[in-house]
């Protein structure tokens, strides 16, 4: 039963995420923390954490959360419900979107989703990062690592560890 | 597939990726995918999707179970958690390069000012305002604004 919800769930999340994971994590942290309460918020920040330091792409971070809440069946079950929604619209509008490369509206479209993207994203850095609400350390680490991937060239994983680093001093 | 096989032109590949960072879904998934079927198919894109996955998913799963093992160590449990903190903060990072373009377009800004204030601090479903922020989105872009 949970199983069939975590697949609903992110299937639905699948069609919503333009911009890919980073877009949907503020909808996923509602409904598993806020809406279902299957972990704290804290849980879920760690998932994530865990996540982005494995190697291989961000949308593992579902498998986790699967995982968690419903076992290793869980896990194979979101990340599948994840991906295949999206993967079956790649699959069957590719070709469709190539035509359209000077059509008007598809200029607009990818215009208009700038600026919604760029809010997404900044909701998901934002829920993450204040899993107990907004406080001084964890401000002080999200800054930083945000402006060290924009003003540098860094590797994000010496950012991240960084972010270990800071993390055991501050925490 | 560029550099080394030589599969796919630099050109091809920018495009392909341009459309799989606009459709909704993880951005390599859907590369995959879309290679894989011009290539070979179905078949391909079902192949392209597993090999991309199967040796990540195993290190992650790794992962977490190590985790799970020590979590109740509160040293190893701030780390982590300053790990997920940089990670949040790694999006804003993002975020802000992506929006270099919005720089002298006031209504951009606004509208995304708007959806990080109705979701990240109102707290709205994700449901709720895309379609709504779509459709402001859309008339802006009509008028020039965007």
């Amino acid at each position: 039963m949970l199983t069939l919800q975590i697949a609903l769930y992110f299937a639905l999340l699948s069609l919503v995420s333009v911009g890919g994971i980073p877009s949907v994590m503020p909808e996923m942290q509602r409904l598993v923390v806020d809406v279902q309460g299957w972990m704290s918020a804290a849980e879920f920040t760690q998932l994530f954490a865990i996540a982005q330091a494995a190697p291989g792409p961000n949308v593992l971070v579902t498998a986790l959360i699967g995982w968690k809440v419903a076992g290793l069946a869980g896990g194979m079950v979101a990340l599948a419900a994840f991906c295949a929604p999206a993967a079956a619209l790649a699959y069957s509008i590719g070709g469709f979107w190539d035509r359209m490369r000077d059509a008007p509206w598809r200029k607009d479209f990818q215009r208009a989703l700038v600026p919604i993207t760029v809010g997404f994203i900044v909701s998901g850095g934002y829920v993450l990062a204040t899993p107990q609400g907004p406080d001084w350390p964890s401000a002080l680490i999200a800054v930083a690592s945000a402006a060290a991937l924009y003003a540098t060239r860094l590797n994000p994983l010496w950012i991240l560890s960084g972010g270990g680093v800071l993390g055991a001093a501050l925490f | 597939m560029v550099e080394e096989k030589r599969w796919i032109a630099p050109a091809d590949f920018a495009e392909v990726l341009a459309l799989c960072q606009f459709l909704p879904g993880p951005n390599v998934g859907n590369v995959s995918v879309v290679l894989g079927r011009r290539w070979f198919g179905l078949r391909g894109a079902v192949v392209a999707f597993l090999g991309l996955m199967a040796l990540p998913l195993v290190w992650v799963f790794g992962l977490a179970l190590l985790y799970a093992d020590f979590s109740s160590n509160p040293a190893v449990r701030a780390v982590v958690m300053g790990v997920g903190v940089a990670g949040g903060g790694l999006f804003v990072g993002t975020a802000l390069k992506l929006a270099r373009p919005l720089a002298r377009k006031p209504w951009g800004v606004a509208l995304a000012v708007g959806c990080f204030g109705v979701i990240a601090l109102g707290r709205v479903s994700l449901f709720a305002v895309l379609p709504v922020a779509a459709l402001l989105g859309w008339f802006a872009a009509r008028r020039g604004l965007l």
